[in-house]
């Protein structure tokens, strides 16, 4: 049994088995942020790196999140105790006027398989919606989601919000017709073409130490 | 014969049937429209309140099949351009809406503009096979600040005189779009009857309807406005991860809005419509020019002659990311089993990239795919007035045929097809003429119908009084 072993249930998908390695490792006395961070988010990192390179499917990745997060419980009551800490708070949502979600919710996924903490405010999301969450939970990111062209327009006005109101959050775009160009115009701090990309791009707006 | 072909046998047309029954009667669909839901509850349905899901039984289903009309014409502003449904011949949509256009000048990938969408339907209302006009991108020059589906409508009822499809996606907008039609055809009545203009109903997969579009389209019934239910889900993510089970679930999203459409307004004209995808499993995005997406809407088509409604399936889809085989290759291999089997309009015409990317070349390319299918379709006539035996007598063993008059008469008509497009030349002629490609031809086409005047212009008073309408919505739809 090892840290070792962990991290390839994760990769191998091995939901069913995770737990009790995790458990048998905490037993054993490893280091809880060992197993967090060479185990657990180590698993999600290779994972995330073999999905960008398109080795992996979609549903592949997303066991091995499952995996991931099924491991994450056994030691989160333990978390409190120990120095390690999320990599950051992500305020997630697909804008007003539009239900489309699936590139939401795999982002989603990816993100918090990553480490970061997740709240995901669902479809149809005001703008001001977005600025209550991002106030109220102090987070690092918002990243924002639209499919229809007429909904684009909904991401400019809360990021103007969010702006104009002096918080830290960085926010960021994504979805079929977003583009670069148009998260430059609106001055959004970074925009992603899939989800392994936005898992870079956060990880770039919130350096972990 | 005609050549046919089938994607599903009598049992598991049946099948299917009563899979999406199952899952209308026990599952539901959900519904964000209040005005729906009520007009579900007061004819039979199941609804509950909190989660707005419907549970649809069959009876209903069986109730709206009987309304429904099995035949109805989609007319066009130039009546020589009416299309009747279903038809004897596969017709095609101008597919959209594209976020982006490839610039017929530069060559540049670029934001689409609204003299993308005028080029287009210039070159449209050109294509013998061309029936349906979708306003075929997103104008990244109309004003969002104002944005209405009105605009678009307009831009293509002037610039075109076949029949126009569009969505409307707030009910405001219909007295606005309806005096438009009014304008152009002299009365309302004329708008219920001659129905130049017919909405796309995107369902949200899995078993979800939107709300305001919804209500939109509860209002332009009340005008007899064909709607054409466009469920898209894509097996493996938003539908589920069999083509089989993917069917039922596209099947069960149209029956919904049949009977929806149905109960709200019997006899409202209903185009039996999907455009059901795959899922990239690399990336979790939507394919449309996979062989799957070819068999679940040929399938879908099938259903569609099943409850005896016309239809329109998407087929000639390409994921391409530019112009070229990879284009030309999907979009020939998802047409030619649509028209096989008899669908009476597919979608798809002009873009790939997922029907992102405009390309104006590409609308004269799938043109002559859509042509060569038709002639695959029509297949061998093997009747009296085709049949040369005295030729073969006449001629016997050794000679020619080339001065029979038989073939005098028939090397210039149907019976065999003339490309455009695909080059046929000697080698030698072929480099004389610079080695041209399927692309470069299609640009001169695009070049010369271009420099050509429009055709069936709208006259100038109409004009007037649109662009008056327009103005006039403008202001009262501004966000």
């Amino acid at each position: 049994m090892s840290v070792q072993d962990i991290f390839n249930a994760i990769n191998e998908f091995r939901d069913t088995e995770i737990v009790n390695l995790v458990q048998a490792e905490v037993d054993a006395g490893t280091d809880i942020s060992e197993i967090l961070d060479n185990g657990l988010i180590g698993a999600m990192d290779e994972v995330g790196k073999k999905f960008g390179e398109g080795l992996l499917f979609v549903p592949e990745m997303l066991m091995a999140a499952q995996t991931m997060k099924a491991g994450l419980e056994v030691i989160r009551p333990l978390l409190a105790d120990s120095d390690t800490k999320p990599r950051g708070t992500v305020i997630i949502g697909t804008v007003k006027g539009d239900l489309h979600d699936i590139g939401k919710n795999l982002v989603a996924m990816m993100l918090e398989g990553a480490g970061f903490t997740i709240i995901d405010l669902g479809v149809d999301v005001e703008p001001q919606a977005f600025f209550d969450a991002a106030k109220e939970n102090s987070a690092e990111l918002v990243a924002m989601s639209a499919l229809l062209t007429t909904t684009m327009p909904a991401m400019e006005e809360a990021v103007k919000l969010i702006k104009d109101a002096g918080l830290p959050t960085k926010m960021v775009i994504g979805g079929a017709p977003v583009t670069q160009a148009y998260a430059d115009k609106i001055s959004a701090d970074g925009y992603s073409a899939d989800a392994p990309g936005a898992v870079e791009l956060a990880r770039s707006l919130i350096p972990g130490d | 014969m005609k050549l046919g072909l089938n994607f599903l046998s009598e049992d598991e047309k049946q099948r299917i049937h009563k899979d999406s029954i199952k899952i209308l009667s026990e599952v539901g669909v959900k519904f964000m429209s209040d005005k729906a839901l009520k007009v579900l509850a007061d004819n039979g349905a199941k609804v509950d309140k909190d989660s707005r899901v419907a549970l649809i039984p069959e009876e209903m289903v069986t109730q709206a099949l009987s309304t429904a009309p099995n035949a109805f014409v989609l007319g066009a502003r130039n009546p020589e351009f009416d299309f009747q449904m279903p038809s004897s011949y596969t017709g095609y949509t101008l597919d959209g809406a594209a976020t982006f256009a490839i610039d017929f000048e530069t060559g540049e990938r670029r934001n689409a503009l609204t003299s993308d969408m005028i080029a287009s339907l210039k070159i449209f209302e050109e294509l013998p096979l061309g029936t349906v006009v979708w306003p075929n991108v997103h104008c990244d020059d109309m004003d969002q600040g104002n944005y209405n589906e009105v605009r678009p409508s307009f831009v293509s009822l002037i610039n075109s005189s076949k029949h126009i499809q569009n969505e409307l996606h707030r009910p405001e907008e219909v007295p606005f779009m309806i005096e438009g039609l009014s304008a152009i055809l002299g009365s309302e009545d004329a708008v219920k009857e001659r129905k130049i203009f017919s909405v796309c109903y995107c369902t949200i997969p899995p078993l979800t309807h939107d709300g305001e579009m919804c209500d939109t389209y509860l209002e332009l019934a009340k005008f007899h406005v064909p709607i054409l239910p466009y469920p898209m889900p894509a097996a493996g993510s938003t539908g589920p991860a069999s083509l089989y089970s993917d069917i039922a679930v596209a099947n069960a999203e149209s029956l919904s809005a049949l009977v929806l459409f149905q109960m709200a307004v019997p006899g409202t004209p209903i185009i039996y419509g999907h455009a059901a995808g795959i899922t990239n499993f690399r990336l979790g995005t939507f394919i449309e020019g996979a062989p799957e997406t070819t068999l679940i809407n040929g399938a879908l088509g099938e259903m569609a002659h099943f409850y005896n409604l016309p239809n329109t399936q998407g087929g000639c889809l390409s994921d391409a990311k530019v112009a070229g085989p990879q284009a030309i290759m999907e979009k020939a291999l998802g047409t030619l089993p649509l028209v096989l089997s008899g669908v009476d309009v597919i979608n798809g015409i002009g873009e790939v990239d997922a029907s992102q990317l405009l390309i104006l070349e590409q609308i004269i390319v799938d043109n002559e795919i859509a042509l060569m299918c038709k002639r695959i379709k029509d297949g061998i006539n093997v009747s009296d007035a085709k049949d040369y035996y005295n030729d073969v007598a006449q001629v016997g063993a050794g000679g020619h045929f080339l001065m029979q008059p038989s073939t005098m008469k028939e090397c210039r008509s149907d019976e065999f097809f003339q490309p455009e497009l695909c080059d046929r030349n000697t080698f030698e002629q072929w480099a004389e003429l610079g080695n041209p490609n399927i692309y470069g031809k299609a640009r001169e086409k695009v070049k010369e119908i271009l420099a050509g005047p429009q055709k069936n212009p709208l006259p100038d008073d109409v004009i007037g009084k649109l662009e008056e309408i327009q103005r006039k919505a403008d202001e009262a739809l501004s966000h």
